[in-house]
């Protein structure tokens, strides 16, 4: 039987390293993917999603049962995005956003087919950059709601949780971010 | 339900999250409304390509992810052990040091404490106290040392009789 993510919590707070492990591999993916697309940048993705995978490992003990895993997770991984953003939000103005390519520590990007050619490549790597354009213009709270949503398949109520607002207000950020959206696709 | 156009609604209505009175408001308005129509296809298509993009998204290396995720938990782990250490049991081991050092100042201050060997006065005294007692034990020496002042007695004393039975002196008639 496949233990459930809260199983797995609940060993990490007994400092189980291999349910640690085993919820990394299950939850590595889509953490990578939120936070660089609230981010707009690999390098950072990858170190404030270790950080989020660090606290949970830290935090486990204070796990409530009754709520989800993935809703408590998703809250300690889109707060520390949005720190990390706050923080380095005068600086980056200066300094251009780094890729993979020059950060010595950064793992090899997997390429998303068997053989992509550089056509392939380049028109992925365009799109990567309108997404990041895209999203940049919207609030961090309007972002993390539809990236929620899209990404996570969260529900409004799920959002509301993440974000530490009412169900009302997390469907207005949705709607917003729609909004927004819709200029900017229109616009390409 | 909603006071005017239910855009707020859309997202959670494609993602089948509105209950079945929501969702029932909802058509009837849209039935009527072609703004909102428009707007429903329009949150529909954003959405999709949205996720479309995202899919495409560049993946790391996951095992390199791991080891190095792994190496900052074990530092962190390290560093948290140190930091647990530095604050409170050096402070402790410090409250401890001042603690006994003045409980030894206490105890010699007030008297408490033991004494140098061979500078007991009363052990001095009880001696010299023994030594009074032995001269005691030759109490009929002391009792007649004023014999030894009358001269005459010591020049005969070679005339004295030996010890013997209890000598009753007889009166000459």
């Amino acid at each position: 039987m496949v233990p459930s993510d809260e199983d797995l919590c609940a060993r990490i707070a007994e400092r189980d390293a291999q349910a640690f492990d085993l919820i990394v591999e299950r939850h590595q993916a889509r953490a990578y993917r939120l936070a660089c697309s609230i981010l707009g940048n690999e390098a950072d993705a990858r170190d404030v999603s270790q950080e989020a995978f660090i606290r949970l490992y830290e935090a486990a003990h204070s796990f409530d049962r009754r709520a989800r895993f993935s809703t408590w997770f998703y809250r300690i991984l889109v707060n520390l995005c949005i720190d990390h953003q706050r923080r380095n939000r005068w600086w980056r103005k200066f300094v251009p956003l780094t890729g993979p390519d020059d950060d010595p520590d950064a793992p090899q990007i997997d390429p998303p087919s068997s053989d992509p050619g550089p056509l392939d490549e380049a028109l992925r790597r365009q799109s990567v950059e309108r997404l990041n354009g895209a999203l940049g213009r919207l609030s961090p709270h309007q972002r993390t709601a539809i990236l929620l949503q899209v990404q996570q398949g969260f529900t409004s109520k799920e959002i509301a949780a993440v974000l530490n607002c009412s169900d009302n207000t997390a469907r207005v950020h949705l709607h917003r971010a729609i909004i927004q959206l819709r200029k900017v696709l229109k616009d390409e | 339900m909603w006071s005017s156009h239910p855009e707020i609604a859309f997202a959670p209505y494609l993602r089948g999250e509105l209950d079945a009175e929501e969702t029932r408001h909802l058509r009837a308005h849209l039935e009527s409304c072609a703004r909102c129509r428009e707007g429903l296809t329009a949150a529909e298509a954003v959405m999709h390509e949205l996720a479309r993009r995202v899919e495409r998204l560049p993946e790391p290396d996951w095992t390199a992810y791991q080891a190095q995720l792994r190496r900052k938990l074990n530092a962190r782990r390290d560093a948290a052990r140190v930091s647990r250490w530095r604050p409170e049991w050096a402070w402790a081991s410090l409250a401890t040091a001042a603690v006994a050092t003045a409980a030894m100042v206490l105890m010699f201050t007030l008297g408490g404490g033991p004494r140098p060997p061979g500078v007991d006065q009363l052990e001095v005294e009880a001696g010299l106290a023994d030594a009074d007692i032995g001269l005691l034990r030759d109490y009929p020496v002391v009792e007649h040392l004023d014999l030894l002042e009358n001269y005459d007695v010591i020049e005969n004393l070679d005339q004295l009789t030996p010890p013997g039975p209890p000598h009753v002196e007889s009166r000459p008639s």
